[in-house]
């Protein structure tokens, strides 16, 4: 028998999967610097982000699914940094949240900064803004779904 | 039994744990490396740096007017407290005074944002023990502070609004009608928020006697702010040497004499009453006039000398903050230094935390309330 | 005072600064703190390209006195005065990262911001920003500073 004949169970088995992993992110608490104000205030009652599906931020990385790097990474962070990405079983996925994490922000210009948090671990969506507000964050969370159900362009 | 455990123990069979970098309840990127003899906590040693973003460097390598962004954020809660404290030195280094609109102006600004930064101290403190309550009763009302905040500038945290001679936009009566509905319905909401705190008997029990800090211990290690006014000392720079308009408005300073975690708290509640105290009084006495002052257009503020040297103090959330500026003529700045408050109030943890469990530790290390910006600026 | 002093003048913002040489500092110091200066609130270092100059700002609580001494040297040492008052400690390790200054008496005189093998002292005028350095984690959790843009991020 080849392994195409039963195709369709296994088409559809991975969209239950997809589906069921997008809706249920869970992310874990990962706030440095400025940036982290406003992902406690994506937490809090009146933009709510549970409503998406991340009922509770994790503290643990070993059950969390999802990392937000919000704020500045300094070179001495980057392999506490590295260490924590390692421990998160898979499935994972990380959003960059905020200029300094893309490209270094306003603080490219100094000694200790790392420029860009994609020199340290994959990321998957970015979200620019200094701070990017809690709406833009939202975006960037939809975008993800999207992403991990295969319905975005790219 | 404390008493037996003190003295029979061995410097050799004491434990070294490390709360690392990323910990739910350290407030930001701070390493602490203890020495444990059982539960009890022998030594502290904070190793901090992990934020260290080189502000002071960078600012010499811009233009007067640039530096602001980098000082709203340090203490990243409370950005126009910051711009205060810097415009309070480079303006009287370079020679342009503000006009007296735009000093009354800024002193609502300075009390709202004061408000907000300790609304998200009372939140994040009671998630530290366990009290998700209060956390979403204080975050509802300082998005209404955000919303003034981004009628008034179009920034909702960072806010760039102050400049050197005046601030960027004027106000009108949609912003003034703002924030006297926001006076209105606030002390009753902050009423809410304290009852939930102080009706709870397990709140009491972790921060009443925990964390005693004598008076000459505190002005030994440079504290400031909350922290030297709940052991009992009366030290606000707004009172001592006023600056702004604050010498025209009528207030009061909240002390304390039990030097305890519940002294500190019930001394920052009584703060956010004062300060709307001020905003009320504020607001109706804004006079009519420029906003700006006309020497220093736009165009020209990228050529502007300092020469000699300056050093301001203001009164920030977290305790003195000062600026050092020193010009050497030029249209860039020689050296900017900032006498932070977090910092020195940091130094006293390890006096603070000697004998003490680990969960009055975590405890202690919330009221001192760290920012990580102005730590390592 | 008995002790010398080499200049007294008034800052551009009002207030007494004292100039003294290096080796009658500690002798300056204990006397203001005899008189009730019991608040040190700042040490800052400036690099003036041929000398480093330090300065310490001391305020009096009962009688709201504010007074500013400074102090230069050539060879980069300076008395510590953490003896004295106990927010020197941190204060004085800052400035040794940043500016280089070297205090003699101080208990633990380590970096404060970045690991103990980064080579220069970054807010002197003369330090190159083109140089990059890295910095890596090793297994026991200590930090260490390499130039190789292999080793490190």
């Amino acid at each position: 028998m080849k392994t195409g004949d039963v195709g369709l169970l296994t088409t559809t088995l991975d969209k239950a999967l997809e589906w069921g992993r997008s809706n249920s992110l869970w992310p874990l608490t990962f706030g440095l610097a400025c940036c982290a104000i406003e992902m406690m205030a994506i937490q809090a009652s009146n933009l709510d982000i549970s409503r998406f599906g991340s009922e509770i931020f994790r503290n643990s990385p070993r059950q969390s699914d999802l990392m937000i790097v919000s704020g500045t990474v300094t070179k001495k962070m980057a392999p506490r940094l590295r260490r924590i990405y390692d421990e998160m079983p898979y499935p994972k996925y990380v959003i960059a949240m905020g200029v300094c994490v893309i490209q270094g922000g306003p603080y490219n210009q100094g000694y200790s900064v790392v420029l860009g948090v994609d020199k340290v671990v994959p990321v998957d969506v970015y979200v620019p803004g200094c701070p990017p507000t809690p709406e833009a964050l939202t975006h960037g969370i939809i975008t993800l779904q999207k992403k991990i159900r295969n319905e975005t362009d790219r | 039994m404390m008493q037996d455990q003190k003295s029979k123990s061995n410097p050799d069979e004491w434990v070294e744990l490390n709360m690392g970098p990323q910990h739910p309840s350290t407030h930001g990127v701070l390493r602490l490396k203890l020495k444990l003899d059982g539960e009890i906590v022998k030594d502290v040693e904070p190793i901090i740096g992990y934020l260290h973003r080189n502000a002071e460097k960078i600012c010499e390598l811009d233009y007067y007017c640039d530096a602001m962004m980098y000082f709203d954020r340090m203490d990243y809660v409370a950005a126009m407290n910051m711009e205060v404290g810097y415009l309070e030195a480079a303006e009287k280094l370079l020679g342009i005074p503000p006009p007296e609109r735009a000093q009354w102006i800024r002193v609502v600004m300075a009390e709202l944002s004061r408000i907000a930064a300790h609304l998200v101290w009372a939140g994040a403190y009671g998630l530290d023990l366990g009290m998700l309550t209060p956390f979403f009763y204080c975050f509802v009302e300082r998005e209404k502070i955000l919303d003034i905040f981004v009628e008034v500038s179009g920034s909702r945290q960072q806010v760039n609004y102050m400049s050197i001679g005046g601030v960027y936009q004027d106000f009108n009566d949609k912003i003034i009608a703002k924030i006297e509905a926001f006076l209105d319905q606030f002390p009753g909401k902050l009423e809410d928020i304290y009852k939930a705190f102080i009706n709870n008997d397990i709140f009491i029990s972790r921060t009443k006697g925990i964390g005693i800090l004598e008076p000459e211990v505190a002005i030994d290690y440079g504290v400031t702010g909350p922290m030297l006014r709940a052991s009992g000392i009366p030290y606000d720079i707004r009172k001592e040497e006023p600056y702004l308009v604050y010498d025209k408005i009528n207030f009061d300073i909240p002390i304390s004499h039990k030097k305890d975690n519940l002294a500190r708290f019930i001394v920052r509640f009584e703060e956010m009453r004062q300060s709307v105290k001020i905003v009320k009084q504020a607001i109706k006495q804004i006079p009519e006039g420029p906003y700006f002052n006309p020497k220093s257009k736009k165009s020209l503020m990228i050529r502007l000398r300092g020469e000699g040297e300056y050093y301001a103090r203001t009164e920030s959330p977290k305790g003195e903050f000062g600026v050092y500026l020193v010009g050497d003529g030029g249209v860039k700045p020689y050296r900017i230094h900032v006498r932070s408050p977090s910092f020195k109030n940091l130094s006293v943890l390890p006096v603070l935390a000697r004998d003490t469990m680990v969960a009055d530790m975590v405890a202690i290390s919330g009221t001192i309330d760290l920012v990580f910006g102005e730590v390592d600026r | 005072m008995l002790v010398e002093i080499i200049e007294e003048t008034k800052g551009k913002d009002g207030r007494r600064i004292l100039k003294v040489a290096k080796e009658n500092l500690i002798e300056l110091m204990t006397e203001l703190k005899k008189q009730g200066f019991n608040h040190l609130s700042l040490i800052t270092g400036v690099d003036r390209k041929d000398k480093l100059e330090v300065v310490y700002h001391l305020h009096n609580f009962e009688s709201k006195k504010y007074i500013v001494v400074k102090t230069e040297t050539l060879d980069e040492r300076v008395p510590s005065v953490s003896g004295l008052w106990s927010s020197a400690n941190w204060d004085e390790r800052e400035q040794y990262d940043m500016m280089g200054i070297v205090f003699e008496g101080h208990p633990n005189l380590k970096r404060m911001f970045l690991p103990e093998n980064w080579v220069g002292h970054p807010l002197r005028k003369n330090y190159d920003l083109k140089k990059v350095q890295y910095i890596n984690m090793d297994e026991e959790g200590n930090d260490y500073a390499t130039f190789d843009p292999g080793d490190g991020w």
